[in-house]
């Protein structure tokens, strides 16, 4: 019945407030063959596509979890709802997340079938890099309660990685075209933590 | 006054200014003050490399791009940066005849010639990405008599539209391109010391400083007005304000002034703290005074007014979200054109995201002069007929004809209707 209940609630999310964020997403990566070569590229070559533009679908798809109720009148009705809004928002989280992960995954395997030297390593690496820049845009987006906050947070780091490169040490976005995965890891670890906090962060700041 | 006062106001304690205000701050300084803008010295004589210089030689320019181009005809392998990114580009037997047309037309060699050359050539293997190809070192085509610059560049025109365009051998990019030659330890006095006279110092700081703060302020204003503009109905503002007496051109006019002008403040008073270095440094030159303020105002104000003008329309007639999406996808393309075009000296008509990336080479700077005041002047004409579309959309909001295309909630176009 519980499940039954949450799988409403997701329909119900992705069908009128989530579905023109995932055509966004698909229309970046359908748009990448315009900027980039995606087919017999080596590691390096391959690496660019993955880490500059794909994880773009991640600040897409992240940022906006709390932007429907974003307006305090309708926070005020949803809280009165009986679901409480922030496992509404983790659900949407998390669906967020699945898709980041196929739309990536496909691009991936397309490029493999392009000839191009991509491995499981490259869909790890790109997946990390969109789960952070992402996490940076929900973590500012809910703390901010302003989902344009999110999005600038994401993008003013993304900036940052081409002005400050690899000063930025384990929080180098770009490093898998330098061949080193090790940053990877640290990003993945930190966007956990950052979207982990941002609910009782909010809630404290609300308080 | 007392609205624009109001609208400052309401700015300065946004969050997202404060934001804006930090990222300038911080690239201001990390990227000019502490790696760029250092004092120059004079060259000193017997030094490795003194650099290179453009000059524009048509013979020059016709002889390395017709080798360039055949290379890479021979290979079948053309090198594209269409958004600044690699691009390798391979042409069917069609579109190759057409090439190769085109490079017996500018040598006057016929197929064969071509074939002769490409059999007497060197042939390196390389491997591109997971493809290994031949190239062949050819680096004396001839160029046929009859062959003028400008037919030249018609081919070369062509020659890029087939490739799909960002070639090496796009019209604009031929100078900058095939018309480079190493500069010698004269050259480089010469260079040094027209910062000195010509540029009187500052010009040159200044070309330096506009280059810096021109990347995020082709982005990071948009962000500023977006919020702003939303916030009306956000906070469900917007109907109180609709029914005020002022002017729909004087609300979205004066809420565009004050944006420019608060997002200027934190540029202009580094433009100060530039002068001050510059004038310590510099004790006792011949110092343009009011250049660290006059180039940098001209070259980076559009960029603010075409960001802030985008976010206040987009948002107006779609959303915030939509707005910055919008100036994003403009802005890095912007940025990634740019740095194809090489970081200094090449300044198209329409480039949003002027470079020029060094504190020398004036001359590079000055080819384009006339199209860098056409360019800037240019957006800050669509910046402002775009303040004035959004004062339209405005209107008719508050006549109730029209509410914004809405994506979510009531009236989405993406909720099914009862």
């Amino acid at each position: 019945m519980v499940s039954g209940c949450l799988a409403r609630v997701v329909y119900s999310d992705v069908k009128h407030n989530f579905l023109i964020h995932y055509i966004v997403a698909l229309c970046i990566l359908l748009a990448s063959p315009i900027f980039f070569s995606l087919s017999q590229l080596d590691s390096i070559l391959a690496a660019q596509p993955l880490e500059l533009y794909v994880p773009l679908i991640g600040v897409v798809l992240m940022t906006p979890v709390f932007l429907p109720e974003q307006n305090e009148s309708i926070y005020d009705i949803v809280r009165s709802k009986k679901i409480n809004h922030d496992i509404v928002c983790i659900l949407r989280l998390i669906c967020s997340v699945i898709v980041i992960l196929c739309m990536i995954g496909a691009y991936v395997l397309y490029m493999k079938n392009c000839n191009s030297q991509v491995t499981v390593r490259y869909f790890i690496g790109s997946s990390a890099t969109a789960l952070f820049l992402g996490a940076i845009g929900f973590a500012f987006a809910g703390i901010g309660r302003n989902v344009v906050v999110g999005y600038m947070a994401s993008v003013i780091y993304y900036i940052l990685n081409f002005s400050f490169g690899t000063k930025l040490g384990y929080f180098y976005l770009f490093s898998m075209m330098h061949g080193s995965f090790i940053e990877k890891k640290w990003l993945i670890l930190i966007a956990f933590c950052m979207a982990s906090a941002t609910f009782p962060v909010r809630r404290i700041i609300r308080n | 006054m007392m609205l624009f006062c109001m609208e400052c106001k309401k700015i300065f304690s946004s969050l997202t200014y404060i934001l804006y205000s930090l990222l300038v701050i911080l690239m201001i300084v990390s990227q000019y003050f502490m790696e760029g803008g250092e004092k120059v010295y004079p060259p000193s004589q017997g030094d490795y490399d003194y650099g290179e210089k453009i000059v524009e030689d048509h013979d020059l320019i016709m002889s390395t791009a017709t080798d360039a181009l055949t290379v890479e005809f021979l290979s079948n392998r053309y090198v594209c940066y269409p958004f600044g990114f690699y691009k390798a580009v391979h042409l069917d037997n069609e579109e190759q005849a057409k090439i190769e047309k085109y490079i017996c037309e500018i040598t006057g060699l016929d197929s064969e010639g071509i074939a002769e050359k490409k059999k007497n050539a060197d042939v390196c293997y390389i491997t591109d990405g997971t493809h290994d190809y031949g190239e062949y070192a050819i680096r004396d085509m001839p160029i046929s008599v009859s062959m003028t610059y400008e037919r030249f560049t018609d081919i070369m025109d062509d020659v890029d539209d087939i490739l799909g365009g960002g070639s090496d051998y796009a019209v604009d990019g031929l100078v900058y391109k095939f018309s480079r030659v190493p500069m010698t330890y004269e050259d480089a006095v010469e260079d040094y010391n027209s910062i000195l006279t010509d540029d009187r110092v500052t010009n040159a700081y200044a070309r330096l400083f506009s280059d810096y703060a021109g990347i995020v302020l082709a982005i990071l204003p948009v962000f500023v007005a977006a919020a702003l503009t939303a916030a009306d109905r956000r906070r469900r503002m917007s109907e109180l304000i609709y029914s005020r007496r002022s002017s729909s051109l004087r609300i979205v006019f004066t809420r565009f002034l004050a944006l420019v002008t608060t997002m200027f403040i934190p540029v202009f008073v580094f433009m100060v703290i530039a002068l001050i270095q510059i004038l310590i440094r510099y004790n006792g030159a011949d110092i343009d005074m009011t250049a660290m303020f006059t180039l940098p105002t001209f070259w980076l104000l559009p960029n603010i007014m075409a960001a802030t003008a985008t976010g206040m329309l987009v948002t107006e007639i779609l959303s915030a979200g939509a707005a910055i999406l919008v100036q994003f996808v403009w802005w890095f393309m912007g940025l990634m054109a740019g740095g194809t075009a090489g970081l200094s000296g090449r300044i198209g008509k329409f480039t949003f995201i002027c470079r020029h990336n060094a504190l020398g080479n004036r001359s590079g700077f000055i080819m384009n002069w006339n199209n860098f005041v056409f360019n800037r002047v240019f957006y800050m004409v669509i910046s402002v007929a775009a303040v004035l579309f959004t004062v339209g959309i405005y209107e008719l909001k508050r006549g109730g004809s029209f509410n914004g295309i809405r994506l979510f909630g009531k009236g989405s176009i993406f909720r099914r209707k009862a």
